[in-house]
């Protein structure tokens, strides 16, 4: 496309300048995005390998120009710092030997042998001698063999970067010895933990709960998402889970009408709830920005009374767990609710308001429902971060443009919003997001309902609020369990929510102008 | 600001001074503001009105209780409620300390100390945010059961949990501490303090908003939960917690004859939580608008 | 009570800009050294490599003959004020400069002794229960100062330590920091980039620019004998007036020739060329605003543009037919009123100036034709 000089640019109209940034963002500004992201993992995978050629080498002219502590210690970790004096570090690394060595022996082999197949033999009916009669009896355990499988790699990666460590460790110390200085004591590497490497000393303990109840569960399901491990494939009590290979993702990205009559696909029930899950999340995002920026404002106002109580009262819907109000409010819109009640004796309805029963136009008033009460739970929290930022807002760019004649509409589109918008990008990127995975509000206020018959039939009981996320959830709770396929909509849910973070990330000017508000 | 003008107003607004124009937009603004504050608290009046009702346990079309009483109170504490807020309490009490020292640790790190992987993990903890957490509780609660941290013990289990991941909330905190100069960590470290002398004598006394908004946020969030919660305590009254006792309460076999239960539970669990709340609102407040500024 | 031997440190930053270039510095047991330089020449982070706030990426540093670069900065037994202040705001003042004795465990009745004698000292004794916030930036200063000065270390960092400071106070602060090293008698490194401070506080003065040592020397050295034309125009306040002119010998004379007007070079100077067998070459000519003088007949043709009212002097911006911009210092007290009214806008002037007040740079190197080079700054300049 035409890019035109700053100068140039200067003189088109309104609309031409509109236009121009338009293409200009779809035609140059996206695909650099994509093009700067592929680069960077290029980047990324390039750096890693020649760090690992790096330390390899380094490994192998280590030990060919190590002294024989060095090298026995290849063997025997610790060894050379034992042998040199610093006894603590040595026995640490003995320790964490001797204990990998005797987990591998007794249990690690027997995990990582079993993980290609993830399982051979599974529930049978055996003789049992003292019953005297033929019972089920259980064998392998696929999902164990999965969880347990992954750990020992886990375990096996730390062993050797802790090797690793043994031998960097070996080389240091014979550099330093060489230079004449002396090696660090076992009581200056404890002392160092609360100074100069007390970074690590708090870093380990968080650090240990994220790998083993974070990263370990993640890696897990996605490698989930290739088995089938579902409520028929238990892995335990009643048939062994394999691999299955993309199976699960030509499933739900099957454009095929399954059997048993369904009259929707996997791909275009994921294609609806997918759209409905952004619909939402655009929604519950900006509805809830406006009108909480614009309440705080009025809070905010010169001359407005009682601006503490309102804000209290407002505050007052954070502080009530969510499960209690959203449920309650939930309630109050059901059929036999107060707010039918209440219409019907004003007299305003006969019969009462399928407010989360209705599937006309798509369940479109149970949709329209959920947005609306999101923004009774969302408004106090937006109102109070607005009302922080309102507040830091120089206080004289609002003096220079009344003297250069704006007006309240003026201010606010030229000065309030701007300020706002370029504080608060990021906050808004990651509240479209957690909106996107929003579970509480829709599975408390509808459960996902009204129910879609025709999607419903391909997979589980979806309903037209239904978001990614909860779908998710009924897919594994349902009478079929189906985990591999909640796995694989979970993997899909972090693809879309990277892509749009990636792009919208690399477009916030707070992120590219810095300096332009300070 | 000035939304709600009629026509009729802006023929008065040529008559009248500045003044008058921003008394008339001052009153639409309260009126504004005072319908909102109704609508805001709307819900919890009702659900306060419908604890008190004792002619029928079952959701109603009307608002003022007919037969007011107590009894739903009663009720409430000879069913299983009081074991149920209990084990919310011990959760959320336990997991408020340990997470707040967790993300204390993590933040104040990331904040201060440049070391190598410092950015790989900031950039790999924003990646591994953006799984959906869902999925990872159904091993969770695997993992849990093999360890025999479920059902009647589910209160060590939900800590353990709630407690091992909360190093990846530290963006508000490290947020916080960013703002604190660097040149005072400098200056105590020239005065001859080691930096862990300087995380407790300096750092910590000056952090004491984002101290306790990190323990708030840390002892609310367990009143709320209830999905994972329920895998953990499936079918084992004695290991629900308030939300997950309370839910069932609202399923379509039990409505009609706990409702009103539910509304006076809601009640008794709102109450110290609000109030908690209210009085540490202004700490909130700095935590939510930092961590918002800092994105 | 220590000296500082800085030995080809070098600082590198992770994106591999270089801040401090191979910097050599013997600093001698009570010397006070300002580093003095505009900002990003690399003087605070030297500065923060001697307190071991910044990693050394090359070379050493040794205070006291111990080679530091591996000790923590609460090993190195040094004292540092910080540009602002870095007072704990939670802390009383007295807290404030307590702080670093309580961490070395040392019992209270000998803290009160220090903190209140510090305090008595620097003439903060009636705030030191208040808490930093509720002090000026004047007091800030002070306890800031008080709080290095109770722990008798061995050298004593100052990182632009006046320049939050209003001008009055500024002044006031820079003699009360005289009075201060004759009592401490330590050794003092002192970073700024107001060329004034530099003037007034230091024994020695080191000149940075980009991370390059421009020049090492006493005040009156680096005044009189600028080793290049960076220094020259840095230090002295307006700064030196600079001109593109040639030099030429006319038997044992040397003549510039600025603007058309040939001026003869003192005696001294032309000795001095003649011993280094400079003949005749283009130069690049620098003469300071003290030094040029108003002729009433003869010298160079100028247009006054500006005339600045300074108190006791008159700063006169005039250009020269060429469009040159020379600045001339007039001391009011020589000249009639009706002289000084004359001096408007437009006005024509000559101005003029002695063969003896001249410098002389190569206009290629930039270097002092005069000055000597020492060996090890071979390399300055050179990049």
């Amino acid at each position: 496309m035409k890019t035109y000089s700053e100068l140039e640019y200067l003189r088109l109209s309104k609309w031409q300048k509109f236009w121009y940034k338009f293409a200009r963002f779809f035609c140059v500004v996206i695909p650099n995005g994509i093009k700067n992201g592929v680069f960077a993992i290029g980047r990324f995978f390039k750096k890693l390998g020649l760090g690992i050629a790096h330390e390899c080498k380094d490994i192998v002219t280590t030990f060919i120009y190590g002294d024989w502590k060095t090298k026995v210690s290849y063997l025997v970790m610790g060894f050379g710092c034992i042998a040199r004096g610093q006894i603590l570090r040595g026995i640490l690394f003995f320790l964490f030997e001797g204990i990998f060595i005797a987990y591998m022996i007794l249990y690690g082999g027997y995990w990582l042998g079993m993980l290609p197949s993830l399982g051979k033999l599974g529930p049978a009916e055996e003789y049992d001698e003292v019953l005297d009669t033929f019972v089920v009896k259980y064998h392998d355990n696929s999902f164990r063999i999965l969880l347990y499988g992954v750990l020992t790699i886990f375990f096996i990666i730390a062993f050797i970067y802790t090797w690793r460590v043994n031998i960097k460790q070996n080389k240091i110390a014979e550099g330093i010895i060489k230079s004449g200085k002396k090696l660090k004591s076992g009581k200056d590497d404890l002392r160092s933990l609360v100074d100069d490497n007390f970074h690590k000393t708090l870093l380990a303990l968080p650090l240990t709960g994220i790998i083993v109840f974070t990263v370990l569960p993640i890696i897990f399901m996605i490698l989930v998402a290739f088995t089938n491990y579902d409520g028929t494939h238990n892995g335990y009590t009643n048939n062994l889970f394999h691999w299955v290979g993309m199976d699960n993702f030509n499933t739900i990205l099957s454009w095929d009408v399954g059997t048993g009559g369904s009259v929707q696909s996997y791909a275009a029930t994921f294609g609806e709830i997918l759209l409905w899950t952004l619909i939402w999340a655009f929604f519950a995002t900006f509805t809830n920005y406006f009108l909480g920026m614009f309440v705080a404002m009025m809070i905010n106002k010169k001359g407005i009374r009682f601006k503490k109580g309102f804000r209290t009262i407002l505050v007052l819907t954070i502080a009530i767990p969510q499960f209690i109000s959203l449920l309650y409010v939930s309630k109050m819109f059901s059929l036999n609710g107060i707010v039918n009640g209440i219409l019907k004796d004003l007299g305003w309805i006969k019969d009462a308001i399928d407010f989360w029963g209705s599937t006309a136009n798509n369940g479109l008033l149970a949709r329209v429902m959920v947005i609306v009460l999101n923004i009774w739970i969302g408004i106090p929290y937006l109102m109070l971060i607005a009302t922080g930022i309102l507040m830091n807002i120089p206080q004289d760019l609002y003096e220079s443009s009344k003297i250069d004649g704006a007006g309240a509409w003026k201010q606010y589109t030229k000065i309030t919003l701007p300020y706002m918008l370029f504080i608060t990008g990021p906050y808004l990127l990651t509240s479209f997001t957690s909106n996107m995975n929003n579970f509480n509000v829709i599975y408390l206020l509808t459960g996902g309902a009204p129910t879609n018959a025709a999607a419903s039939a391909a997979s589980g009981s979806v309903g037209y609020t239904d978001l990614l996320i909860t779908w998710l959830f009924k897919i594994t709770t349902g009478a079929e369990s189906q985990y591999n396929l909640a796995s694989v909509i979970g993997i899909l849910v972090f693809i879309a929510v990277a892509v749009i973070s990636l792009v919208v990330y690399g477009v916030l000017p707070s992120v590219k102008n810095e300096e332009d508000f300070q | 600001m000035n939304k709600a003008v009629t026509k009729e107003e802006k023929a008065m607004r040529r008559h009248m001074g500045l003044r008058a124009t921003r008394a008339i937009s001052n009153t639409v603004i309260h009126i504004l503001l005072i319908v909102i504050s109704i609508v805001w608290l709307i819900p919890f009046i009702f659900i306060t009105l419908q604890s008190f009702r004792i002619e029928n346990a079952m959701p109603v079309g009307y608002v003022i209780p007919h037969q007011w009483g107590i009894d739903n109170y009663i009720n409430l504490f000879k069913s299983d409620f009081p074991k149920w807020y209990l084990n919310t309490f011990i959760v959320a009490v336990v997991t408020a300390l340990i997470q707040t020292i967790i993300v204390l640790c993590m933040s104040y790190t990331l904040s201060r100390f440049r070391f190598k992987m410092r950015k790989p993990l900031m950039r790999f903890m924003l990646i591994l945010g953006m799984f959906p957490g869902m999925l990872t509780m159904i091993i969770l609660y695997r993992v849990l059961a093999d360890i025999g941290l479920t059902q009647a013990n589910a209160v060590p289990g939900l800590i353990l949990v709630y407690v091992a991941s909360s190093g990846m909330g530290y963006y508000v905190s490290k947020g916080f501490f960013d703002t604190i100069p660097k040149s005072l960590d400098e200056a105590a470290r020239v005065d001859g303090a080691s930096r862990a002398q300087v995380l407790t004598r300096i750092i910590l006394p000056l952090s004491k908003p984002i101290v306790i908004y990190t323990i708030l946020t840390a002892f609310m969030a367990p009143w709320g939960d209830f999905v994972f919660a329920r895998y953990v305590s499936f079918g084992t009254s004695s290991g629900m917690n308030v939300a997950v006792g309370m839910y069932n309460w609202l399923n379509n076999d039990m409505i009609t004859t706990r409702y009103t239960m539910f509304c006076a539970g809601g009640v008794i669990v709102a109450i110290p939580v609000a109030i908690l709340f209210m009085c540490l609102q202004k700490y909130y407040v700095e935590g939510v608008t930092g961590g918002a500024v800092k994105g | 009570m220590a000296s500082v031997k800085l030995t080809k440190v070098k600082k590198i930053y992770d994106n591999k800009v270089v801040a401090v270039h191979d910097f050599d510095l013997e600093i001698k047991d009570k010397e006070f050294v300002v580093f003095v330089g505009p900002s990003g020449c690399g003087k605070s982070t030297t500065l923060r490599m001697i307190a071991g706030l910044e990693d050394i990426s090359e070379g050493t540093i040794e205070i006291d003959g111990v080679v530091v670069n591996d000790l923590q900065p609460k090993d190195r037994d040094i004292a540092m004020v910080f540009q602002n202040y870095a007072l704990y705001p939670h802390m009383t003042v007295y807290d404030n400069i307590a702080f670093s004795l309580r961490l070395q465990k040392v019992p209270e009745d000998v803290i009160y002794e220090k903190v209140t004698n510090a305090a008595q000292i620097l003439g903060i004794t009636d705030y030191l229960l208040r808490k930093p916030r509720a002090l000026s930036g004047g007091q800030r200063q002070r306890v800031a100062i008080g709080r290095a000065m109770v722990r008798n270390s061995k050298v004593f960092l100052m990182d632009e330590p006046l320049s939050n400071l209003d001008a009055k106070l500024r002044n006031q602060m820079r003699a009360e920091i005289i009075l201060l090293r004759q009592k401490l008698d330590t050794t003092f490194v002192y970073v700024t980039h107001d060329q004034t401070e530099a003037m007034t506080l230091g024994d020695r003065i080191v000149i940075m620019k980009d991370g390059y040592i421009m020049q090492v020397g006493t005040p009156t050295e680096v005044f009189e004998m600028p080793a290049n034309l960076f220094v020259a125009e840095f230090i002295g306040a307006p700064k030196m007036n600079i001109m593109k002119t040639t030099l030429t010998k006319e038997g044992d004379k040397y003549y510039v020739n600025p603007f058309g007007v040939k001026i003869e070079v003192d005696g001294e100077k032309g000795a001095a060329l003649a011993s280094r067998g400079i003949s005749g070459c283009d130069v690049t000519l620098g003469v300071r605003p003290e030094h040029i003088t108003l002729a009433k007949e003869g010298g160079i043709p100028c247009t006054l543009e500006v005339n600045e009212m300074m108190g006791s002097e008159l700063h006169l911006h005039v250009f020269t037919e060429d469009g040159t911009r020379i600045i001339v210092r007039v001391p009011t007290i020589g000249l009639e009123a009706s002289e000084r009214e004359a001096l408007v806008a437009g006005q024509k002037v000559n101005i003029t100036f002695s063969g003896k007040v001249m410098h002389f740079f190569d206009p290629k190197t930039e270097e002092n034709l005069l000055c000597d080079k020492k060996p090890d700054d071979e390399d300055i300049g050179q990049e």
